[in-house]
């Protein structure tokens, strides 16, 4: 197919094969152009959507007011980035931060899989949809929605688990402000309104198995468990590898609106996390530049950890997620 | 075939590609010509368009083609475009408009000494209306000096119109006065007395209905509420001013000749340790730092606590009506606001929030947009929202106008006042019941006797700049440790321990020597 463009590089050798590499492109560019004139739209859309608005991080090193503008802009170089290294609180929202994320890694990561698995083994197709359709149901809900369940649910005078307690006799429980039981609380939250939605990639997965493979599995006399374990898990580990590497890149991200919603003062000390610190500074109080360092600080993280994810997990002969 | 196919194919490629194109960039730029258009008001008799943005009390915000509203514009020749934004989330919305960048032409400021604002107006992000004020008679004779004194800025310009407020019937307790007589109880003068009523609203079952389910105080504390009272908000801190006697986050200290921070008062320790027994006491909502002031004011309508804090002025618009509702034998009489506790009661700013204009707004514009208020302000034009349209809201009885207030209500009307508000009496005057006339009576009683004690801001106005940096973390971390130390989370003693750690910090000092300063400056020492 693009003799032409391989019969150049090996003529002329490595000296032109930056200008080869031109011409090829400008070959393939010729042959394929309907193909490209189709992705022009999607990649102006990321350019003006996306890489354009990414020149504002440059206000991270400006002291930036929206009056004056960008051009008008005092640049401060990285004392936003010092300022933030220095404050007391830089250690606990780490920490938070951390932590939320990490209870999501161990407990809400593993969970959409769990629960694909158990749902690929369901025979009744009718009841395996009735089953999906209702866990998915939650992730339709807005955190706002869910805020206010959680809140008549739980709450401490008015909740009505709380109210059920007392007509049993039992002491009334005190979650929405317990620093002790927020961190679980909110990813429990999380796993009740998105485990279901996490469940369609994995199912897609274990769909596309070939089922001769299990029915020879079963002539070789391996029950149940074995043939998830040596079949469905190997099949879909590509899937699970790559959106573990995603959510690694989404470490410092907590869910905003989640936690924002949740937080009270009195669980203040385990519930300020980066991006509830990002909105205090940046939107309560209008310090823009500040909180745009700390939102690019938080971004270098979550890139950091996604090329050496991708890395590691190159290096163990696994496909990584580029 | 195939060539022609390949073709077809391609070209629609180019199609697909150039309308998705061009939507891309129509869209970015959709927005620019629509400012453009609203910029432009090239005739100075075509009606001044201009878009507000400002607080709505109401669930449903007026629509656009709200009757009120559209009287009001044919009355001040002008076209409005208004964002009525919830009370809940005022403050962060503010914000996130003024980053934007893309600000209305009047925005209403709530607090014009917060950060935000402050740091803008000093980019010369506002215009200075100091020097227009005295072309337009309402803004100069119909607001009282005391609300253009206090929302001076710290160079002594005023960078909005304040949207006035009496002096008088600043929010403090009230209290139902049919509860109180149910369990033969006086009317509390003090935060003791206070507290044995609250002790019987809880336990002696004042709503008659067989359960210990009422609290006594609709209390709530918010996040948004920093700086307010001590950080406690509205309900909680007007307890802890009772204590302290100030309304203030500084009281003068004659002998030292300097002001001290309000939270290094001793009486604000002691107010602590009140809120603590009343709160494990159920004094007030177990939920106190879950609610919102729409849901503590819930509670009240519900029938189910029997003390709030707002201005007496709010009786029949935010709360009778509903109350009325539930428990039917309420009279207005009964919403009974307190005089003052401990011989103290707050005086008013004056106002409530100034409206700012931009200084992206032409001059011309601007001039016009003053005008605007101005002539809002004529009693022919206020009377729209005081009493509606005749026919629909109100009907001339005897030469005076009695006005449907469900019709009113139902319109939005009282909405406007958040734009525009005349100053005159902080209770409603549209009903002519008997039950009315005599509630308008007690609150006229009640406002005169607030007069003889109550106490105004005396930093009203004066501004620190090592507070305008600090006090944002710090009014944040001051209410954080009083809701644990009130819920029992942490003992008395962590607010020792705070108070220390207040007076060795030198950003707490510095703050205090330049507000002194300011104070010394302003009354001429």
């Amino acid at each position: 197919m693009s003799s032409h463009g391989q019969r150049m590089n090996t003529v002329k050798g490595k000296q032109t094969s930056a200008r080869s590499k031109w011409l090829n492109l400008l070959s393939s560019l010729r042959r394929d152009q309907s193909l490209y004139l189709l992705a022009l739209p999607g990649i102006l859309f990321f350019l003006v959507f996306k890489y354009i608005p990414m020149w504002g991080i440059i206000i991270a090193f400006q002291d930036y007011s929206p009056f004056r503008g960008i051009q008008g802009s005092e640049w401060v170089g990285l004392l936003h980035f010092t300022e933030l290294f220095a404050n007391p609180d830089f250690a606990l929202l780490f920490r938070n931060t951390l932590a939320i994320s990490l209870l999501n890694l161990i407990l809400f990561f593993p969970f959409p899989i769990l629960i694909s698995l158990g749902l690929n083994e369901l025979k009744s197709v009718a009841y395996k949809r009735l089953i999906q359709t209702i866990i998915y149901m939650p992730h339709f809900l807005s955190w706002v929605i869910i805020a206010g369940l959680t809140l008549l649910l739980f709450a401490k005078g008015t909740g009505l688990i709380n109210e059920l307690f007392t007509l049993w006799g039992w002491q009334r429980v005190d979650i929405l402000t317990n620093p002790d039981s927020f961190w679980v609380m909110v990813t429990l939250q999380a796993m009740w309104k998105e485990a279901g939605w996490g469940t369609i990639v994995f199912l897609a997965a274990m769909a596309s198995v070939d089922t001769q493979l299990y029915e020879a599995a079963r002539m070789d006399g391996a029950g149940r468990l074995r043939q998830i374990w040596h079949i469905t898990l190997p099949a879909i580990r590509s899937v699970i590898i790559v959106l573990l590497i995603l959510r690694l890149g989404d470490i410092m991200e907590v869910g905003f609106e989640q936690i924002f919603l949740m937080y009270n003062g009195a669980v203040s000390e385990v519930a300020e996390v980066f991006d509830t610190y990002v909105y205090r500074t940046g939107i309560e109080q209008g310090d823009f530049s500040y909180s745009t360092a700390v939102g690019l600080f938080k971004s270098v993280i979550g890139l950091v950890l996604v090329v050496v994810a991708n890395r590691l997990v190159k290096r163990m002969g696994q496909e990584g997620v580029y | 075939m195939q060539k022609v196919g390949k073709r077809n194919t391609r070209s629609l490629a180019w199609i697909i590609s150039i309308v998705l194109v061009v939507s891309v960039v129509l869209s970015a730029c959709g927005n620019k010509e629509e400012e453009q258009a609203n910029g432009s008001n090239g005739n100075a008799d075509d009606p001044l368009e201009v878009s507000i943005m400002t607080i709505t009390p109401s669930a449903v915000p007026a629509a656009d083609d709200n009757v009120i509203k559209r009287a009001i514009e044919k009355a001040t020749n002008s076209k409005m475009n208004i964002q009525w934004v919830s009370n809940n989330i005022y403050g962060d919305k503010l914000n996130l408009t003024l980053a934007s960048g893309d600000i209305p032409d009047l925005i209403m400021i709530n607090d014009p000494f917060g950060s935000t604002f402050t740091k803008m107006v000093k980019q010369g992000a506002f215009w200075d209306v100091t020097p227009y004020i005295k072309d337009y008679p309402n803004l100069s004779n119909g607001i009282p000096d005391i609300a253009w004194e206090t929302t001076k800025a710290a160079d002594g310009n005023n960078y909005g119109i304040p949207r006035p407020r009496p002096v008088t019937g600043d929010s403090f307790f009230i209290i139902r006065k049919d509860w109180l007589d149910k369990l033969n109880l006086q009317v509390p003068e003090t935060t003791d007395e206070l507290f044995e009523v609250m002790k019987a609203f809880v336990e002696q079952d004042p709503d008659g209905n067989g359960a210990q389910d009422t609290t006594a105080l609709a209390a709530y504390i918010s996040p948004d509420d920093l700086g307010w009272g001590g950080n406690l908000g509205p309900v909680l801190g007007a307890i802890e001013s009772s204590f302290i006697g100030i309304n203030s986050s500084w009281k003068w200290d004659e002998s030292q000749g300097e002001l001290i921070y309000r939270e290094l008062l001793p009486e604000v320790r002691e107010s602590l340790q009140y809120l603590t027994k009343a709160y494990s006491s159920g004094m007030m909502p177990e939920d106190l730092l879950s609610l919102k002031l729409t849901q503590a004011r819930e509670l009240f309508k519900r029938n189910q606590a029997g003390i709030i804090v707002d201005k007496t002025g709010t009786m029949r618009k935010i709360y009778a009506d509903d109350l009325k509702k539930v428990d039917p034998s309420f009279k207005y009489t009964d919403f009974y606001p307190l005089t003052n506790l401990n011989g103290y009661n707050p005086k008013g700013a004056g106002y409530n929030g100034i409206l700012a204009i931009p200084a992206s707004v032409p001059e011309e514009k601007m001039k016009r947009i003053l005008k605007l208020v101005d002539s809002w302000m004529n009693p022919e034009v206020f009377e729209i929202q005081q009493f509606g349209i005749e026919g629909t809201h109100y009907e001339v009885v005897d030469g005076k106008k009695v006005a449907n207030n469900e019709k009113l209500t139902a319109d939005n009307a009282s909405d406007f006042n958040h734009i525009v508000n005349v100053i005159d009496l902080p209770w409603d005057t549209t009903g002519e019941t008997d039950e009315e006339t005599q509630a308008n009576e007690l609150f006229k009683k009640v406002e005169a006797e607030r007069d003889k004690t109550s106490v105004a801001d005396l930093s009203a106005g004066l501004q620190s700049e090592t507070g305008q940096k600090v006090l944002p973390e710090l009014n944040k971390k001051i209410q954080d440790l009083k809701a644990k130390i009130i819920l029992g989370r942490e003992p008395i003693e962590a607010w020792d321990t705070f108070v220390e750690s207040l007076r060795n910090d030198p950003n707490v000092q510095a703050m205090s020597d330049e507000m002194t300063e300011a104070y010394k400056k302003r009354n001429g020492h």
